[in-house]
């Protein structure tokens, strides 16, 4: 009994911390908050001296350039910011992404380099 | 082979295996629900939580094999092959997928993963309280995190998605005869209540669980109602995830009258759906009744049920019958999600889940009873195909 309880024990607790971490930090990971914001977002993405077509966004951060998402803002930053950083080191792109949650005025976000 | 074995293959029972018939039954809505959804398809690793994950990225061999690995222990886990295993692999499978790709991540998915995971570290002296934590938990966060959002307190959140977003038209209609706002505030600070109150009362009070139950239950119905939705895998895994809260009868009785053609037809044909073989019916000619103290005129007004000592009778006798019958719920579950994403989908959903309510709230049970009580007055003369084999005039 004790390895599976021992096992699910942890995950669990798991949980409780990441609920307590969430108080924190403005992502919501594993924190059990499903459908507590509505951000939806514009993304224009310029790399190399143009700006990438809707189906290149999607293609390149699995994700599309104008879209909602259920989650606190900084998930849908994180996607885009994370992507830039593990996986086009050796082709940055300027991200500027325009942002409204919960019907709020615009928040805007900003990555990369400046052309 | 013998016959017990083929029918434990049936994916139709729940019974028979390690798990506990309540639980093998909720992994088996989760399995179905995910099988026929958009989230089977599982993608190569993007963006994972897990760092060593990002080795993989890309792979598209990863998600192969993470597809292979979860459908054949959704395959094996309906099929009533070491479902606790199953369960565990599954279950494992998903919660990978989840921390393999933050585009795939999604609290739906990580809830019924870690449904699965938790099943499968079932163990007879832990009973289902893993998964009732897990629920109470699920609760508890959501719970806290609405009450301390300043878009709950003041009803922007709902009042911007589902006026602004979803156009809801009842909503719409209604908050016209309410100040801005104050809609959309009573219905943020109901579901904070409500989420806070289920976590509370599945941790703490047992002999409140069957209105925290139906609480849930009615919760989750009336979101997809309203939106038309079931969030993806969220519906399934929140209505399933009670049955970890049932208590599940190990005897059940049926007192039937025996002398009435009627009576015996629908006793063979739920006996052809009693794939369990939980139920077992006895005539009230059989005297069965002295064991409960049931009177003989009552027995011979109406159907009774003895869920473990437990009596109920005429509607609500056949509503439990429903309702302890694993087959009922898994083709409920393949009614839903059938669908899949199709425009008419949302509508099959709301009336399906809608009639289901309505026959199982006990709102409904003053018309339920009043159809009952006409067929079973009227049995005798609306027997098809023959006659009661012993008229009520020839009996007395």
């Amino acid at each position: 009994m004790w390895p599976r309880l021992l096992l699910a024990a942890a995950w669990l607790v798991f949980q409780l911390g990441a609920i307590g971490y969430a108080r924190f930090v403005p992502a919501r990971y594993f924190c059990w908050a499903p459908y507590d914001t509505q951000t939806e977002y514009w993304v224009t993405v310029r790399q190399a001296g143009r700006e990438l077509s809707p189906a290149e966004v999607r293609q390149r951060y699995r994700r599309p350039a104008h879209g909602f998402d259920n989650r606190s803002p900084q998930n849908v930053i994180d996607m885009f910011q994370q992507a830039e950083e593990r996986y086009h080191r050796a082709d940055p792109a300027r991200i500027e992404m325009r942002y409204r949650v919960n019907g709020h005025i615009d928040g805007q976000w900003r990555w990369g380099p400046t052309e | 082979m013998g016959p017990h074995r083929v029918t434990n293959w049936n994916p139709l029972r729940c019974s028979g295996t390690a798990l506990p018939t309540p639980l093998l039954l909720m992994a088996k809505i989760v399995a179905v629900a995910f099988l026929l959804g958009v989230d089977r398809v599982m993608p190569a690793p993007f963006l994972p939580f897990l760092g060593p994950l990002d080795f993989f990225a890309g792979s598209t061999a990863f998600a192969l094999a993470l597809q292979v690995i979860f459908t054949v222990s959704a395959v094996l886990l309906i099929f009533n092959r070491w479902p606790r295993a199953s369960a565990l692999v599954m279950g494992l499978a998903v919660l990978t997928a989840v921390v393999s790709s933050k585009s795939y991540y999604g609290n739906n998915k990580l809830f019924a993963g870690s449904l699965l995971f938790l099943t499968g570290l079932y163990h007879p002296r832990t009973g289902p309280w893993l998964l009732r934590l897990q629920l109470v938990i699920l609760y508890f966060g959501a719970g806290l995190n609405k009450a301390l959002d300043p878009d709950w307190h003041s009803g922007q959140f709902f009042h911007n998605w589902v006026a602004n977003r979803l156009e809801q038209p009842v909503y719409l209609w209604a908050n016209r005869f309410f100040p801005p706002l104050v809609l959309g505030k009573l219905m943020c600070w109901f579901t904070i209540v409500a989420e806070l109150g289920f976590a509370g009362v599945f941790l703490a009070l047992p002999r409140a669980w069957p209105v925290a139950i139906w609480g849930s239950l009615l919760f989750h119905a009336s979101l997809l109602e309203m939106t038309g939705s079931t969030f993806n895998m969220f519906f399934y895994a929140m209505e399933a995830a009670v049955l970890a809260f049932v208590a599940w009868p190990r005897e059940l009785i049926v007192i039937f009258d025996g002398d009435c053609g009627i009576c015996n037809k629908i006793r063979v044909r739920l006996t052809q759906f009693d794939f369990e073989g939980a139920f077992s019916w006895r005539s009230l000619q059989s005297g069965i009744g002295d064991r409960f103290h049931i009177p003989r005129a009552a027995l011979e007004e109406r159907l009774y049920l003895a869920a473990d000592g437990r009596i109920s009778s005429g509607f609500r006798a056949c509503k439990l019958i429903l309702l302890y019958s694993p087959a009922f719920y898994l083709a409920v579950t393949l009614l839903l999600a059938a669908p899949g994403t199709a425009a008419w989908a949302s509508w099959w959903r709301r009336i399906l889940v809608a009639l289901i309510l309505a026959f199982f709230l006990p709102l409904f049970n003053p018309i339920g009873e009043l159809v009952y009580n006409w067929v079973a007055r009227n049995r005798h003369r609306i027997s098809t195909g023959g006659a009661c084999a012993v008229e009520p005039a020839v009996r007395q």
